[in-house]
């Protein structure tokens, strides 16, 4: 029986669409991050806080993926950012072909920083390559202080760590040393924020390294 | 949880490609999936399979996957060595590497097929 080689790589499609998304959005000096967490580590509430006090500082796009509903894109217009809503209807995750159909719908001479909001999961995003410049990755005190340890590929594949709602720590039982010893070793690079978003405590340093990454 | 994804995708390559050899059946499809990866093999053959049922070329076709463990290269010590949970700590100098040479493999190696004999 005939065998034939194939050799490529399962996502090769989703590869090349995101490497053009990555070289048109280089070509127009736009930046991009690609922002995952699990349900509820409050991505959307840090982006609309990042957005209002970045507003003169930097021209923020959202592409905001969900399951169902506009809710979230909905807080993003209102916080003053152009955003375009995609819904996977069921799939757990963004892929590159609906980011290139949703930047289709943004101005992009209006912008110079792109946040892509992926499906609330710590699992199957990591695998898609967006053409995003830097994955960053969401964990609150709100949940396990393991989640390092149990999701680590979301942890080793993205450069920013965001732990968010330090402002219930006195409430809950996470200890955020731990937390950052098991990111830390399974991704000795990773740069790591700690801050509360109701608060706005620790929000300036997330702010000012998104100012300098998104002017680089 | 996305392996239907992975699945697909795998399905919509074979698919092309068996057009394009004007294979008449495709009987097995060979993978290399690395331990780092984030695939589950057992759940990602039951979801290709019942995707190929629903394409002729491809009706009745079987996965077999090659995994590949999760290893690093340490540069001080000029040693391999595997890595655990994800850790790429070097065992003998305890210095982390980003040398991964193996274990996030997601790959399509080669297909089975019937084809029609050439005259």
């Amino acid at each position: 029986m005939p065998k034939v080689t194939i050799a490529q790589n399962i996502l090769a499609v989703n590869e090349t669409i995101a490497d053009e998304i990555h070289q048109s959005l280089t070509a127009r000096k736009i930046r991009t991050i690609n922002v995952m967490s699990s349900p509820g580590a409050g991505k959307t509430t840090l982006l609309e806080r990042t957005v209002e006090k970045l507003r003169g500082q930097l021209k923020i796009g959202v592409i905001e993926g969900d399951i169902e509903t506009s809710a979230d894109a909905e807080r993003m217009e209102a916080a003053g950012a152009e955003t375009v809503q995609i819904n996977t209807l069921g799939a757990c995750h963004l892929e590159a072909h609906m980011v290139r159909d949703a930047l289709s719908q943004l101005d992009l001479a209006q912008i110079n920083l792109l946040v892509i909001e992926n499906i609330g999961n710590l699992v199957c995003p990591a695998s898609w390559d967006l053409g995003e410049d830097q994955r960053i990755v969401v964990a609150s005190t709100t949940e396990g202080d393991d989640k390092p340890s149990k999701y680590p590929q979301m942890f080793a594949i993205s450069q920013v760590l965001v732990i968010n709602k330090i402002d219930l720590l006195p409430y809950v039982d996470y200890d955020i040393k731990k937390v950052r010893k098991q990111a830390l070793e399974i991704n000795p690079n990773l740069k790591i924020f700690e801050l509360s978003s109701r608060t706005g405590e620790g929000l300036a340093a997330w702010c000012d390294w998104l100012v300098t990454f998104a002017q680089a | 949880m996305h392996e239907l994804a992975i699945a697909q995708s795998i399905v919509e390559a074979i698919e092309a490609k068996a057009f394009e050899c004007q294979a008449t059946r495709v009987k097995c499809v060979r993978l290399k999936i690395g331990e780092a990866s984030g695939i589950v093999g057992d759940s990602l053959a039951f979801n290709f399979e019942m995707l190929a049922s629903l394409v002729p070329v491809l009706s009745g076709a079987t996965l077999q996957i090659e995994s590949l463990p999760h290893r690093a290269w340490c540069a001080l010590c000029d040693k391999e060595f595997a890595v655990r949970n994800y850790i790429a700590q070097c065992p003998t100098c305890q210095e982390w590497s980003s040398n991964i040479i193996s274990g996030t493999e997601l790959q399509i190696l080669d297909m089975e097929i019937e084809a029609p004999e050439k005259a």
